[in-house]
């Protein structure tokens, strides 16, 4: 049985965000709102040093599918709803959650209600609520139209498309619905359903200086399990005891 | 390896302030019991069905193949065309929003008429839907009308992006035939400055290539390719190797994503960069450290390069270059670093190391001039000198360096001569509104003056004269947005009897429209071949359908050229429709197109029928036939053939590479015979500072500035958004959501930056809102405090701004209110005049900061 992993060589990104751009295509996640940003791959930045010596540093950020997660046990629904596979998937069943926020608020690399300074790479969250009360894909159900008559509004782009929205990636699935629900929580699957089949997840197989290495942790011939052994690496709030299982390597910038 | 904690702590600055970032989001430390953890198999899942279809990007210059994923007849994602050598397979994250902006539901979904009169930005036009019959009715109506009238010639049609083969039926077949010289191309406002760098010392006006897999010392001077500019894919994937195994030198005024990553920030102080070029030539000459293969070397070995003394021309025998020597006494013999320190504000001993670094992986050293470095008054020479220290380094045209490009084998259109009738042989050829050729608007391109265009200058050409255009036709354009002083495009479009714009979305120029032809999305709905180069290859990649068109859209340059025909020959004008119908055929049936869908892929077929049916075998891929292209979508050339220009084969009039330009000399000595004038009286009207000899080889001209140190303190610098689409992409929410990738920037805001130490001195800080202030006008946006950019400079993304385009893009669409500010409406309008290029860059404005 395999373990899968990630690395993320921070010397080939160039902090472009195409991996969460095609994040967002592959998983259908919906536009930021109420506080939650739905980018399951997302981005932290910081500028650090005085003019002229400043540089900036952009580490890409997703669910970490921790060996140890917070979220799991804090998940009241018994079996819990949020669940470790034994490939290492950390998933949610959406026919499960209650969207109780336990596992938003137990996670280190998620926050419940995620403040502007997430506009500016300062905070993020990986772990996203789909409001109870309001439209799972709001772009896509809004029915007015800019020019009435001569443009046209979401809802009737996502009908005449013949989906709920219309780039929708219809991709098979049984714990994790393809478009989320009103109600439940949502993020990264390390692309469950295309690594099962043997494609890369989604951020991996996009990414134009191919800074993002998914394998098998636990065969000693894979490159990650290569990069792991030989390299330094840092992984995120180690302290927390988590165990994550997203390892960065090498320096953003050449002046750090 | 795990890094010790305190390797952890020690090894980088980053990961210090990381972990204070996700301090600030575990207020609370939480235990977890792995106990509890019980792991459980996941049912089944699997990947989406449906196909790749190959097309073409179209989001900035490098047109990258593509290759669009469609399920259920719709776009769904994207990714990089597999076979191609240009961008290996990837796209930048542009691509990735083509089915964002395919679906946008601001989109104009049918043709629109004005019924309200009254013109001006923030009136609402009042758009009705109507038919394409009716629509292009009103546009043949009056077209022919000014046939009628004898004035066809009042007719001018712009296009902003097009496909580089079909652009020859709307841009090329539609003025001839039907007869006015106006028809202008956006380029000037992109950067054709930077062209005159090449163009004047090796006579290639055109972007370079770059054999980035091979080069050792990358310099990225006023771009950052890694977020536009060209070839985006290709540089991000080779960046960080080189970096590895060499050296990455960023010059530029802000911290781009380059400038964050390079060994070497040069945060040039904006308009100096050829006082920076001429210091390094100087310590690459003085060091003698240039590349002798390439520019030869001294007859007794000895370097005579010594600072401030002249040299005896006749010490120096050059190999692939002509003029070293007198570069080095007209211009570099005093270009000091310390010297240039003056000017640049880069400290004397940074050049020096810089220059050295740079010769130390010499010829495998690439100098990469974007246009932040010529897009200014006075540009062209700033271009040059940027571009001559690839000579000196010997990068032209070698393996790791910069290079030509390849272009792959196209098909040609049928000639049209003898569809001109004696209208349009009358009126085709007269003077056109951009002024281009004027004593003060050389507008050199190619080294002969008077054929650059000099896009911007149209609406001064048309306030001028309100008579000169009555009709105008513009496709794919944003010109009362994308061009500097807007405010002069609105009152020229304002005043002009009436106009027909051909895009996707109603934009700011579309407000001023009489009728609105809606386009298809091109990179997923139209039928084109689109070639460019890259990585030392050439390529065709074809841009078709993926997924049905949901609207009544249709294709500017074919489709619509073709209805538009039809409706001149039904008004007894033939010959457009006649050329059309009768010489265009099928190359492999033979058969005629008899509705505009066959014409537009008897256009595509023509163009793309020399890489599928041969006449002998080609260099490059093989493909069986249309078919077989279609699904492929990419024909890749073969290599470059390097030293393409070595032995005496450079473009120029000495067929050297030029560091005196005899090509500058020729154009401009023609450019003042025309007026019976001088060279010197030429460039002083022109506003270049250049008399005498220096006019014709690289050198610093300082910096022309607009406003006055006293009003206007600051230097502003303005740069591309690495998710523009060429400015149509503001109104996707997945553009709002990671501006942040812009250094320094926002998302779904727009932040001008302001060091630290300004910020204390104005009293202003993050957050704040601010009015920024030139002599050109003035916009109102949010300010970061920021250590990216030096004290006395402030920059802000080039992007934001829009009061239409979209509901998202538009603060407030309805109500014709910006999202933040476009920094064009604080630009003055101003010109490199040898290109005829816009300015842009070189901080050729200043301005001012108040809280507003």
């Amino acid at each position: 049985m395999p373990k899968y992993g990630m690395v993320i060589d921070l010397q080939k990104c160039v902090g472009c965000g195409a991996c969460a751009l095609a994040c967002k295509a592959e998983n259908n996640t919906r536009d930021r709102g109420d506080n939650n940003a739905h980018n399951w791959a997302d981005f932290i930045s910081t500028t650090e040093g005085k003019f002229p010596n400043t540089t900036q540093i952009v580490l890409p950020v997703l669910c970490n599918h921790c060996d140890v997660p917070a979220c799991i046990p804090k998940c009241p629904v018994v079996p819990s709803a949020i669940f470790k596979t034994p490939d290492g998937f950390v998933l949610i069943d959406h026919e499960t959650c209650t969207g109780c926020k336990a596992c938003q608020q137990s996670c280190p690399y998620s926050t419940e209600a995620l403040d502007d300074r997430s506009l500016a790479g300062e905070t993020y969250s990986v772990i996203s609520f789909n409001n109870k009360r309001k439209p799972a894909q709001p772009r896509w159900e809004d029915n007015t139209a800019m020019i009435p008559g001569c443009t046209s509004s979401g809802a009737e782009v996502a009908k005449a498309a013949g989906a709920p929205l219309p780039a929708m990636n219809g991709y098979e699935s049984t714990e994790t619905q393809p478009v989320r629900a009103r109600g439940v929580f949502e993020k990264c699957t390390f692309c469950y359903h295309r690594v099962t089949h043997g494609l890369l997840p989604a951020c991996v197989d996009v990414c134009p200086s191919k800074a993002r290495i998914f394998g098998d942790l636990k065969n000693p011939k894979s490159e990650i399990a290569q990069i792991v052994k030989k390299q330094k690496y840092f992984r995120l709030q180690e302290d927390k005891g988590t165990k994550p299982n997203v390892y960065y390597i090498n320096k953003y910038s050449a002046r750090a | 390896m795990k890094l010790t904690r305190r390797e952890f702590l020690m090894g980088s600055s980053a990961t210090i302030g990381l972990l204070m970032v996700e301090g600030v989001l575990a207020a609370t430390p939480r235990n977890p019991k792995s106990s509890a953890i019980k792991i459980r198999k996941a049912g089944p899942a699997a990947p989406s069905k449906g196909e790749w279809v190959p097309s073409t990007c179209q989001g900035c210059t490098a047109w990258c193949a593509v290759e669009i994923f469609v399920q259920d007849n719709r776009a769904v994602k994207v990714r990089g065309n597999q076979l191609s050598k240009a961008n290996n397979g990837y796209c930048c994250p542009r691509g990735h929003l083509i089915p964002q902006q395919t679906y946008d539901p601001d989109r104009i979904k049918v043709p629109m008429k004005r019924t309200n009169p009254v013109k001006g930005r923030g009136v609402d036009p009042q758009f009705v839907p109507i038919s394409w019959d009716e629509a292009l009715d009103l546009v043949a109506d009056k077209m022919i009308e000014l046939r009628k009238n004898d004035e066809p010639h009042k007719f001018a049609y712009i296009r902003g992006r097009y496909s580089s083969t079909a652009t020859q039926i709307l841009y090329g077949a539609l003025p001839a035939i039907y007869g006015t010289p106006n028809y202008f191309s956006h380029s000037a406002i992109c950067a054709e400055a930077e062209k005159m760098g090449p163009g004047l010392t090796q006579g290639f006006f055109g972007y370079r290539d770059y054999d980035l897999a091979r080069t050792r010392c990358l310099v990225t001077w006023g771009c950052d390719p890694v977020s536009s500019n060209r070839m985006v894919p290709a540089t991000i994937k080779h960046l960080g190797d080189i970096i590895a195994r060499g050296s990455l030198i960023a010059v530029d005024p802000r911290m781009s994503t380059s400038a964050a990553k390079a060994h070497e920030w040069l945060p040039i102080k904006p308009g100096t960069d050829g006082a920076l070029a001429s210091a390094m030539a100087h310590v690459l000459l003085v060091e003698g450290l240039w590349n002798r293969e390439f520019v030869g070397d001294f007859k007794d070995g000895k370097n005579l390069f010594v600072a401030g003394a002249a040299v005896d021309e006749a010490a120096f025998a050059e190999k692939e270059t002509h003029g070293l020597v007198k570069w080095w006494n007209i211009e570099l013999k005093d270009k000091t670093p310390a010297w240039a320190e003056q000017e640049t504000l880069i400290p004397a001993a940074q050049t020096l190391r810089v220059a050295r670094m740079m010769a130390k992986h010499a010829p495998q050293t690439a100098v990469w001039m974007g246009p932040g470095a010529a897009m200014y008054p006075r540009g062209t020479y700033a271009a040059m000198a940027v571009h001559a220290l690839n000579g000196l380094l010997g990068s032209i045209d070698v393996e790791g360096g910069v290079l030509q490009t390849t272009s792959p084998p196209l098909g040609a259109y049928p000639k049209r001569d003898a569809y001109l009738d004696e209208v349009a042989k009358k009126h085709g050829k007269g003077k056109k509104v951009d002024g281009r050729g004027a004593k003060d608007m050389p507008a050199m391109m190619n080294a002969r003056p008077g054929s650059g265009v000099v896009t911007n200058n149209i609406a001064n050409g048309m306030l001028k004269d309100p008579g000169a255009v009555k009709v105008l036709l513009s496709s794919w354009s944003n010109f009362n947005f994308s061009c500097t002083d807007p405010a002069r495009w609105d009152k020229a479009l304002a005043q002009l009897p009436f106009f027909a714009h051909m895009v996707t979305n109603a934009s700011e120029m579309t407000q001023f429209a009489d009728v609105v032809l809606p386009s298809t999305m091109n990179a997923s709905e139209g039928l084109s071949v689109i070639s460019n180069n890259g990585l030392t290859h050439g390529f065709a990649s074809i841009q078709q359908p993926a997924g049905k068109r949901l609207w009544d859209v249709k294709q500017e340059e074919t489709e619509v050229c073709w209805l538009l025909a039809a409706k001149l020959k039904a008004r007894g004008f033939p010959n457009l429709y006649d050329y059309f119908a009768n010489e265009f055929k099928d190359p492999e049936t033979g058969k005629t197109p008899t509705n505009e869908m066959e014409f537009s892929e008897v256009l595509a077929k023509i163009s793309s029928a020399p890489l599928w049916m041969p006449k002998e075998a080609l260099k490059g891929d093989k493909l069986e036939g249309w078919a077989d292209y279609r699904k492929k979508g990419i024909y890749n050339t073969q290599q470059y053939s390097f030293k393409k220009g070595w032995g005496g084969k450079f473009n120029t009039a000495t067929k050297k590479f030029e560091f005196y330009s005899e090509t500058l000399k020729k154009g401009l000595t023609e450019h003042a015979a025309k007026y019976q004038t001088t060279i010197d009286e030429v460039l002083k009207v022109s506003g270049y500072l250049a008399q005498g000899e220096l006019a014709f080889v690289p050198h610093y001209e300082a910096p022309k500035r607009h406003g006055s140190y006293q009003d206007y303190p600051f230097e502003f610098v303005d740069y591309k958004s690495r998710l523009n689409r060429e400015g149509r992409s503001a109104n996707l929410p997945w553009y709002q959501e990671f501006k942040k990738m812009d250094t320094g920037d926002v998302s779904w805001g727009d932040v001008l930056k302001m060091n630290p130490a300004d910020g204390a001195k104005l009293g202003l800080k993050t957050g704040d809102t601010v009015k920024i202030t030139s002599p050109a006008g003035s916009i109102v946006t949010q300010l970061r405090l920021w250590e990216g950019i030096r004290p006395g400079t402030v920059t802000k993304c080039y992007g934001q701004g829009h009061w239409a385009y979209g509901r998202v893009a538009a603060g407030d669409y309805a109500k014709a209110l910006p999202r933040g500010g476009n920094n064009n409406e604080i630009l003055v309008d101003d010109y490199d005049r040898l290109s005829g290029s816009t300015a842009r860059n070189g901080g050729f404005t200043g301005v001012r900061i108040e809280k507003a």
